[in-house]
């Protein structure tokens, strides 16, 4: 019963998006505001300011796909999870798009808080900075250099031990 | 500023391989939540290329909380694997992540200590180091010239304490340019002879940071108490305590207000500070009936019973070095009281005293060399326990179990038997006997309980796990530890079953990690493998540290040059067996080419 329920998601730009309850409650955010506002959620939309539509599409088809997934575990604790950047190749392929699309991605399940989905973020990123010099990575994502060469320098001696294993 | 215009223009006219060079840098604009996620995916050198990368990467990059979980990832929960026990009880794999549960149980709660934040990349460094073997060498020099008795040197903390004949007690920081903080000439006897210090040991169970309470025993006997007075740079004399005709001290160990020494004679004694004597000595009395009872290689010895003869003594001694009138804590001590003094007849050198407090008892212990009948040397250890308030409890003798048959000091029934057998007749038996010794007789022994390891010249060591409780004192079969090339001089034991070991000649340095003793698979293997120890070496630059990182192969194909040229740099040095560690250095003493002691620090930080 639960599972033929549909329910209306509206983007920050105005789009509205139609899901099934139980792919929009991989969100744990809008799983709590479902438990909130109840009944009234069936009818209106539920707004997701912070998430514009291309990138609201890319976040439901991800958890149109994951839908079957164990649920969640409540346990957040940064040591307890597999520090391991392995990424099943669907969600390989599903993170192929543009730096962009893919920060937004992050965001938005930030937002919506989709434990999974942020992780599946999280690790790409760290796989594009993997193996690189930091000129190349600073040229990945465009970042200032804002040290003097001195004082890269003197970083880069202090961490010299931790260089190469 | 300087930096923002410098910035500015950047932003425009950088070249940009996969963005436009308009884009905005999205990593850096993601909150330091989300950041610290990313980046704790990325292995330890990944993070500290980050670093580099600008200030905000470089302050996330460090955060504390990544590397407390790099730190447990890599030297935490591995451990678990090596000790019996915590395997068996946490089945999930999960529990080894880390939580402050499974950090009490693995016994590193000194790292995260109450009121003060502990800097993880610099402990996850230390480690780093440790486990590659790679250090800071520096040599400090102590004397141009041997001394008889010898130089002798114990590490507390960053303070290392010598004391020699010639220049007296002397006290050393191991960092900065004005080394030697604090010097005090050792006190002249009746004929005007300085005192020869023949032993010497830092109070284990000192409370303040500003003061190190020392003992020294010298060859006559006598023993005294110094206080390292650090703020002052200076020595205060606290107690001497008459020369005894037992002989020279060879051995003292002190854990106030109890202290342990073993005399030539050999007698081995146990006294305490600061109680009443009428006290102790009721206390003494009560519990001889139960002393006759002991198991003990070592006899009650009443004649040699020194009562206070301090007070006299002090006078004789002239007292230099001591200061009157000070507070409290320069005071002088008031005379120990002998709590129990037992002879020995079995006890070899190299012998190894410690005093432990556990809850319900304080146990002061001598380990010791000893000849069994077929397999060469072995290990002996006795213990004698008595309640905080000095009442002793008992006294138990153990040696090391051996897979032999007939080795008579091995097997407790006989252990009472051992002491008729004469200092003689034991060593005709090495010499007939034991011909086909498993085991030489040890440069070294060290005891830090359970842990008590033996060094051997045939290159080896020997590790015997000890187990102490209130039903019984055993030694376990000790195992066999190769992987020195040379004759092993000196060994030391701490905490975790960390230990240091170094070769009389060159300056093979070696660390081990025995932690659980050999009784689980996983650390067997590792001993098989050669891999339970680590050759430490110093920093070289970056371009050869490079190169000795890659595969055992090319360990190996660059080993042959780095080895002449340590042969050239420290050919003629030779190792008196003393070294002691701790969690950021170890530190040796060696002989140079022509007599010249020197303090050689080699810093892991």
């Amino acid at each position: 019963m639960a599972e033929m329920q549909k329910i209306k998601l509206m983007s920050s730009d105005s789009a509205e998006i139609t899901v099934h309850r139980d792919v929009a409650e991989r969100s744990v955010l809008i799983k709590n505001m479902m438990e909130d506002i109840g009944e009234q959620a069936m009818t209106e939309a539920i707004p997701i300011p912070n998430v514009n539509e291309a990138v609201l599409n890319k976040v439901i088809e991800w958890c149109v796909h994951h839908k079957g997934d164990p649920p969640a575990t409540n346990d957040d604790d940064a040591d307890s999870r597999k520090k391991t950047t392995d990424i099943e190749e669907w969600d390989q392929k599903f993170m192929q798009v543009d730096q962009e699309m893919l920060f937004e991605i992050i965001l938005a399940a930030n937002y919506l808080d989709i434990k999974a989905l942020l992780d599946v973020g999280c690790k790409t990123v760290a796989n594009m900075i993997k193996g690189k010099s930091p000129e190349e990575i600073r040229k990945t994502f465009n970042i200032q250099n804002d040290f003097t060469p001195e004082e890269e320098d003197q970083i880069r001696r202090e961490n010299e031990w931790a260089e190469d294993r | 500023m300087a930096k923002r215009s410098h910035e500015d223009q950047e932003t425009d006219d950088r070249p940009a391989k996969r963005l436009r060079p308009s884009d905005p840098d999205r990593l850096s604009h993601l909150s330091d939540e989300l950041l610290i996620r990313t980046l704790s995916y990325l292995s330890v050198s990944d993070l500290v290329l980050c670093q580099r990368l600008s200030h905000r990467l470089n302050s996330l990059a460090g955060d504390l909380q990544l590397w407390k979980a790099l730190f447990y990832d890599r030297f935490v929960r591995p451990r678990a694997s090596r000790i019996p026990g915590v395997r068996d009880q946490e089945q999930s794999p999960k529990s080894l992540y880390y939580s402050s549960k499974i950090s009490k149980w693995l016994d590193d709660d000194h790292l995260v200590r109450r009121g003060s934040v502990t800097n993880w990349k610099r402990q996850y460094k230390l480690r780093h180091n440790w486990s590659r073997g790679s250090a800071n060498v520096s040599e400090t020099q102590l004397a141009e010239h041997p001394s008889q008795p010898p130089l002798l040197v114990r590490l507390h903390e960053d303070i290392v304490v010598t004391a020699d004949p010639v220049a007296g007690l002397r006290a050393w920081v191991l960092k900065g340019i004005d080394r030697l903080i604090a010097t005090t000439p050792f006190y002249r006897g009746k004929d005007d002879r300085s005192a020869g210090p023949t032993s010497l040991s830092i109070d284990g169970a000192q409370s303040r940071k500003d003061r190190v309470n020392i003992s020294v025993g010298y060859d006559d006997g006598s023993f005294a108490i110094y206080t390292l007075q650090r703020n002052e740079r200076r020595f205060a004399c606290r107690y001497v305590h008459a020369p005894s005709r037992n002989g020279a001290i060879h051995a003292i160990a002190y854990a106030s207000p109890y202290l342990l020494t073993m005399t030539g004679a050999p007698l081995l004694s146990l006294y305490r500070f600061g109680h009443e004597p009428e006290e102790i000595m009721s206390n003494l009395e009560s519990s001889s009936g139960r002393r006759n009872n002991m198991g003990s290689i070592f006899t009650k010895e009443p004649k040699i019973l020194v009562k206070n003869s301090h007070g006299d003594a002090q006078e004789d001694l002239g007292g230099s070095g001591v200061n009157k009138g000070e507070v409290d804590d320069d005071a002088m001590m008031r005379p120990p009281t002998l709590i129990s003094s037992l002879r020995s007849q079995t006890a070899y050198p190299p012998i190894s005293l410690a005093i432990r407090a556990s809850s319900t008892s304080i146990v002061a212990s001598i380990a010791y060399a000893m000849p069994t009948w077929t397999s060469g040397w072995s290990v002996g250890l006795q213990e004698i326990r008595i309640t905080p308030d000095g009442t002793i409890i008992d006294s138990r003798v153990a040696s090391a179990a051996t897979r032999g048959a007939l080795s008579p000091p091995s097997n407790p029934q006989l252990d009472r038997s051992v002491h008729n057998y004469s200092t003689t007749t034991l060593d005709q038996r090495v010499v007939t006997g034991v011909r086909m010794a498993l085991g030489s007789k040890p440069t070294s022994l060290s005891y830090n309980h359970p842990y008590l390891l033996s060094a051997h010249p045939d290159n080896t060591l020997t590790l015997y796990m000890v187990t102490s409780n209130a039903e019984e004192l055993s030694v376990g079969v000790g195992s066999r530890l190769w992987g020195h090339t040379s004759s092993v001089s000196g060994a030391q034991v701490g905490d975790r079953g960390k230990a240091v070991s170094v070769s009389a000649r060159g300056n093979e340095l070696r660390v081990w990690e025995l932690e659980g003793g050999m009784s689980s698979s996983t650390s067997r293997k590792r001993a098989a493998a050669g891999e339970a120890s680590v050759r430490v070496r110093p920093k070289r630059a970056t371009s050869e540290t490079k190169i000795e990182n890659t595969s055992r192969a090319d360990i190996g194909a660059v080993a042959g040059p780095r080895f002449m040229r340590e042969q050239a740099f420290d050919d003629s040095t030779v190792t008196h067996g003393w070294v002691a560690f701790d969690e950021e250095k170890v530190v040796l003493l060696r002989e140079k080419m022509l007599g010249t002691q020197a303090l050689v620090v080699y810093d892991f930080e």
